[in-house]
């Protein structure tokens, strides 16, 4: 069977807007940095539940080491292919963690 | 602190400051970084002093407090803006970890604060201008010293030291990085020639230099000072990943860019600059570990959980920054 609906992305979502628009007023100003944080991962974590996850496709390991020793510098056949994939995943990556990181 | 520890340490400030009457009227923990305990002890006499020991799970990479008492010491003396080092214990047996103490200064440190305020550091171009004769300060003190021996033998290459160092650390972790790696090779390939090394503070950054409204008042967080390039301190402090979202301004999100550079003197802005993607791949690497302190349950903490969550903004930093210099 299915998990039952709602899904994790949507319980996150409403129980932070509860945290953000009911407790948060509620609490003394020193946990408020607190509370917010908890909002910041409860915001990552339904992002995360909706994507999925952000790997490298292949081989991470020996794309870092080729990438050490210098196979996809400038110049190389393997550059432009190399800055695309790198571009792709951080994005993804950033579209989880850090959203805003992200042109507009 | 319990009774005990505090009759303890009672005691012993009684004998380090040669006064038989001394009597610590109130100690509190003051809010401290994820390395170090910092308590605010007010002592007989009107002495406001701070305390700084160590936290139970501590970065490999920092400082001992007995280093960080000569690093201190060595500032001082050399004109830097920093509390007064007063007494070094190395005895454990006080508080369960070695432990120093220095005046207190007064001030506000936190970075979204410094950065959305225009009078702090007596304004933004004052301030950035101070904090530049600041860094020419620190790197005045250049090796050999006998009372910094534990910062080792300087790197001839202090650039290229820099990449090896990176790269171990990245050998070290969990997980591959080839964005990582990517900057990393960038900079090996633009690597600016050697430079003598001088101390550089390694972390003199907004949130790390404490101010009032008439300038700094003192530069704090010394444990991870090291010989390289003085640019790297220039570097680190004008890298868009310490601005706390003032973009702006480029010396800390608090002034321009050239004020800071008329502070300090003579400046490689192109040294700088590479100092600047040095300082998001090795803010990203602080960044995996602290991560990795909650992951591994040495110190289970949401913000180094959350820590862990900024890589990825980083590296993204890193890849434009890349992107942009291999086409100039």
């Amino acid at each position: 069977m299915p998990h039952e609906e709602p899904l994790p992305a949507d319980l996150l979502a409403t129980a932070r807007d509860v945290l953000l628009n009911e407790l948060l007023p509620a609490l003394p100003p020193g946990k408020a940095l607190a509370a917010r944080m908890v909002a910041n991962a409860m915001a990552i974590a339904a992002r995360a539940a909706a994507q999925g996850d952000g790997a490298v496709p292949g081989d991470a390991r020996a794309l870092a080491a080729a990438i050490r020793a210098g196979a996809h510098d400038p110049g190389m056949p393997g550059h432009a292919q190399a800055a695309a994939l790198l571009d792709d995943v951080t994005r993804a990556r950033c579209a989880v963690s850090a959203p805003r990181a992200l042109p507009r | 602190m319990d009774e005990a520890r505090r009759a303890r340490l009672a005691a012993w400030l009684r004998e380090a400051a040669g006064d038989a009457s001394l009597v610590i009227d109130h100690a509190a923990l003051l809010s401290g970084g994820a390395i170090q305990q910092n308590w605010a002890l007010d002592v007989s006499g009107g002495r406001a002093w701070v305390l700084r020991t160590d936290n139970a799970a501590t970065l490999a990479v920092s400082h001992g407090r007995a280093q960080e008492f000569s690093l201190l010491r060595a500032a001082h003396a050399a004109g830097v803006t920093v509390p007064e080092p007063l007494f070094l214990c190395e005895d454990a047996g006080i508080l369960g970890a070695p432990f120093f103490v220095m005046t207190r200064v007064a001030g506000t440190a936190a970075g979204h604060r410094v950065v959305r305020s225009e009078a702090l550091g007596g304004g933004r171009e004052a301030c950035v201008r101070a904090l530049g004769r600041e860094l020419a300060r620190i790197h005045s003190i250049t090796p050999p010293r006998a009372d910094l021996a534990f910062l080792g033998t300087p790197p001839d290459d202090p650039c290229r030291a820099f990449v090896a160092d990176q790269r171990a650390a990245l050998d070290r972790q969990r997980t591959p990085r080839p964005v990582l790696e990517w900057g990393l090779r960038h900079l090996e390939r633009t690597a600016p020639p050697p430079i003598p090394a001088v101390l550089v503070h390694n972390d003199f950054r907004t949130g790390n230099i404490m101010l009032d409204e008439a300038g700094v008042t003192a530069v704090l967080d010394w444990e991870f000072a090291l010989w390289s390039d003085p640019h790297a301190d220039l570097g680190w402090l004008c890298a868009k990943c310490w601005r706390f979202g003032n973009d702006a301004e480029e010396a800390g999100g608090i002034g321009p860019r050239a004020a800071l550079y008329e502070g300090y003197g003579s400046v490689d802005d192109a040294r700088v600059r590479w100092w600047e993607l040095a300082a998001h791949i090795r803010w990203a690497s602080i960044a995996v570990d602290q991560a990795e302190r909650h992951i591994s349950g040495v110190e289970r903490s949401l913000e180094l959980a959350l820590t862990g969550h900024m890589v990825p903004g980083l590296e993204w930093e890193i890849l434009r920054m890349v992107e942009a210099r291999d086409a100039a």
